[in-house]
């Protein structure tokens, strides 16, 4: 197969962190992976139906001689080729607009409180719109590397919930590496599930390729958070809920990407995820 | 809850479903009532701040309120509003061209207060390209709520352009035939009822608001046969002018840009030198409104040779406004260097030939704008009804057309882009409707390729491949490395002729010693511009595509041809 990921590469200690974890799970699915060295504090990327201006602080344009040089060191401690984005359009001389014509995104996480936000950056805020509007999972590394041995699913029965389904299977499919699903049962039963399973023909692949299905209470909800390995990369599904609802329910997205360190990987409402 | 949705859907249905038309001409009302309010929202404001300012003009040190309007609107655009430089129209124009009109949210408050600061301060610049981004931004995200396609964006983006450009000069006819002319490129039925419509919105909400403040008082003048010859040089001598304000607009930038000084320091020195050369000729601090209406009325006291020079003073202000960090628009300084060059043209004009009866000081004014307008814009049509519309002359509209025509004409010849245009042509992304660049632009690479060919290896023996050759259609078989599945080359048909026709060859021969590895390939990256480029250059009718050294597909002329005539069908029927 040959999918991209577009890491955006951060001369930092931080930085270095966030794509070795970017190389690591290319290596593990056999991806490739693509750093753009920013030149400017912020770029542009146009998705169908919005220009999201993602806006950089200043440490990813730090000693930007050595980043080049710095990025492909890591590249090469991967064994892995390197390649470098260089814009081609710009919607302004300082404004570059970059491609959306990737299978992975990585975002460093988005984060609420000043002391993780000293090293996570404040790409983070976009985060969400990125994940609404983008037609590729998006993937928000843990702070710091960390290989994962596994793979859990959060699967809630929504159709962003499926995407995620499909891409923890092909990840699952590529990696040779175990599948966990985990449920939480808010108003329907096991049943309810594996009749959707079956409905969108996941039945065999999910038969095949995952380890185990746990299913938890609506209350137990952190219990299932703290049950998943640390050393597994979550894939999850955004919840899509409108801002109004997010602000009187909270978000599920935003509390599992507060609570868990793991790699999490999104997928949103444009998601579109094939098994082929 | 889900009865309003039902409610909703069905209304929407059966008022949009059928035909976008109605759905159109509502948004873009919509649009141009929220332009027209954002653009008088900025003309009440720059009002505001210019009264505020007044009493201390009088004071030597006053030049240094231009300094720190540029200081801090540079400083709100970079740190705060964090948008790209720049006045905005080209930004609108490529987003149009390129993204179906996407525009950011942001760009729909950021360059109205960045502009303020500038012009407010005595900066020498135009509120209008600041509304201009305003009300495309808030047409472009009304059609983002709605849900709306590209098409139908593109002409909110133009009902935004038209509703700002309408209600800060009260002409609604104006700013029909800017958006049209300079930000869609495309004069379409569709496009023209939302536009229209739009545009009296905004001009209504300007008139409903602000019924008292119109920008020039309508004038009467007689125009004769005898005004034709001078105006035709009158023409030129604007278009002229049109490309010196042009060159050195753009110089200014890239002076600025070369420099060692950090962007607020370029502010400061800019603005300072502006309110320097306010003191001497205050005509060329902001956006000159007054000074305009002076000359249209005859009262403007200023001498000839004086005015004369005022054009280059207000051309080196603007310059160094907006080159060196200030934000804001040409359009009102086109039309105060236009109406200086028109009254210094008549001054000349009448110590030259004293018994020339010809026609009033303001005629010639207006007659000037008209050329700077045609040539700096190279808009013809935006030119001589803009003109007509905001000062009432029309009965100068026989010698507008002929200074407008001739302008942007001759600016043309000599400058072929107009100052909106010719960095998007520098950079190869001025994408006009209908051309074979923007046709191109709009095929995705992706669609195009054709795959599913059978993939053979490197050290296949050649028996083995005419026994495949045998049950396949394919011209063209990529060679792949057995273990990584890297691309090695290719076997195109037309080239293994002999070793087919001999077939004591077949045990001998493996694919990797026939196949072709010198073939160029394109890939996911290249533009379709570039990938025809590159079967121009070798004579090939169809191209491999490889990616991180994987075979993706073949890319054939025949294909691109057929996706291309689609495409046209398709941008041309609507």
């Amino acid at each position: 197969m040959n999918y991209k990921l577009l890491h955006i590469f951060r001369n930092t200690p931080f930085g270095r962190e966030t794509f070795l974890q970017s190389l690591y799970f290319c290596k593990t699915i056999n991806a490739f992976p693509v750093a753009y060295i920013p030149k400017t504090d912020k770029f542009l990327m146009y998705f169908s139906n919005d220009a999201v201006q993602i806006d950089l602080d200043h440490s990813y344009l730090k000693s930007p001689k050595t980043a080049k040089s710095h990025a492909k060191d890591l590249f090469n401690e991967m064994g892995i080729k390197p390649m470098f984005y260089e814009p081609k359009n710009f919607t302004a001389s300082s404004l570059p607009d970059i491609s959306t014509n990737f299978d992975y995104l990585c975002c460093p996480r988005s984060v609420s409180d000043l002391s993780s936000r000293i090293g996570l950056g404040h790409i983070g805020p976009k985060v969400r719109r990125i994940i609404k509007h983008a037609t590729f999972p998006i993937l928000i590394t843990s702070p710091v590397f960390k290989p994962w041995k596994s793979i859990s699913v959060f699967f809630g029965g929504s159709k962003n919930a499926l995407n995620a389904l499909k891409s923890g299977l092909k990840i699952a499919m590529s990696s040779g590496l175990p599948l966990n699903i985990y449920t939480l049962l808010e108003k329907k039963g096991e049943t309810y599930f594996k009749k959707l399973i079956e409905e969108n023909d996941l039945e065999e692949p999910v038969r095949q390729l995952s380890s185990q299905w746990h299913f938890y209470k609506k209350s137990d909800f952190d219990i299932l958070l703290y049950d998943v390995p640390h050393d597994s990369l979550i894939v999850l599904g955004a919840y899509g809920h409108g801002m109004i609802k997010d602000i009187l329910l909270g978000s599920k997205m935003e509390h599992i990407q507060s609570t868990v360190t793991n790699n999490l990987l999104i997928t949103g409402p444009h998601c579109s995820i094939s098994l082929q | 809850m889900w009865m309003i949705k039902n409610w909703y859907k069905t209304i929407y249905h059966k008022l949009f479903h059928l035909d976008d038309r109605l759905l159109l001409i509502i948004a873009g009302s919509i649009t141009g009532v929220f332009s027209g309010l954002a653009a008088v929202a900025l003309r009440l404001s720059l009002e505001s701040a210019l009264e505020w300012l007044q009493p201390f003009h009088h004071y030597w040190w006053a030049f240094v309120f231009p300094g720190l309007g540029a200081l801090l609107s540079s400083f709100y655009l970079e740190k705060i509003a964090r948008e790209g430089a720049g006045h905005g129209v080209p930004e609108v124009i490529y987003s149009v061209s390129r993204y179906g009109g996407l525009l950011r949210f942001r760009s729909s408050y950021s360059r109205l207060v960045s502009s303020l600061l500038t012009i407010g301060s005595g900066g020498s610049a135009g509120p209008e390209a600041p509304v201009v981004m305003s009300g495309s931004s808030i047409g472009s995200n009304i059609a983002k709520l709605l849900g709306l396609n590209d098409r139908q964006r593109i002409t909110l983006v133009g009902c935004g352009t038209a509703g700002a450009i309408a209600s800060i000069f009260n002409a609604p006819i104006a700013g029909l035939v800017f958006s049209i002319e300079v930000i869609l490129g495309e004069w379409k039925f569709v496009n023209i009822i939302p536009i229209a419509i739009a545009a009296v919105a905004g001009t209504e909400i300007s008139q409903a608001i602000i019924p008292e403040q119109v920008i020039f008082n309508h004038q009467m003048f007689q125009v004769g046969f005898f005004d034709i010859l001078p105006s035709l040089c009158l023409a030129m001598v604007t278009a002229l002018i049109s490309v010196l304000f042009t060159k050195v607009l753009r110089q200014a930038g890239k002076i600025a840009k070369n420099s060692f000084f950090s962007l607020w320091v370029r502010a400061v020195i800019g603005g300072c030198v502006v309110g320097i050369t306010g003191m001497f000729m205050p005509v060329v601090l902001g956006e000159g409104y007054h000074f305009i209406q002076s000359m249209i009325s005859g009262t403007f006291s200023m001498g000839g040779f004086l005015v004369f020079l005022a054009v280059f003073a207000k051309i080196f202000a603007t310059a160094m406004t907006l080159g060196w960090g200030g934000s804001g628009g040409i359009f009102a300084p086109c039309l105060v260097i236009g109406s200086l060059a028109g009254i210094a043209f008549h001054s000349a004009l009448l110590s030259l030939f004293p018994s020339v009866g010809c026609a009033s000081q303001g005629a010639y004014a207006m007659l000037g704008m008209t050329g700077i307008i045609s040539g700096v814009m190279q808009a013809p049509l935006t030119g001589i009804f803009l003109i007509v519309e905001i000062t009432g002359g029309y009965e100068t509209i026989l010698p507008l057309i002929v200074v407008s025509s001739i302008s942007s004409t001759m600016s043309h010849y000599i400058e072929p882009a107009s100052f909106y245009f010719k960095e998007l042509i520098e950079r190869g992304q001025f994408l006009r409707p209908g051309t074979d660049a923007r046709i191109l632009s709009d095929l995705n690479i992706s669609e195009i390729i054709e795959t599913g060919f059978i993939k053979v290896s490197e050290n296949m023996v050649f028996r083995e491949f005419i026994e495949l050759l045998k049950n396949s259609t394919q011209n063209f078989f990529p060679v792949i490395e057995d273990h990584t599945g890297e691309y090695k080359g290719i076997i195109q048909i037309s080239s293994i002729r002999k070793y087919a026709l001999d077939p004591g060859m077949y045990n001998m021969v493996f694919l990797n010693q026939i196949m072709d590895t010198e073939v160029i390939t394109a890939s996911l990256e290249n533009d379709l511009q570039e990938v025809l480029d590159m079967m121009d250059i070798n004579n090939m009718d169809s191209i491999p595509v490889v990616e991180n050294d994987r075979f993706v597909g073949m890319i054939s002329k025949t294909r691109i041809l057929d996706l291309y005539r689609r495409e046209l069908i398709m941008q041309t029927s609507v």
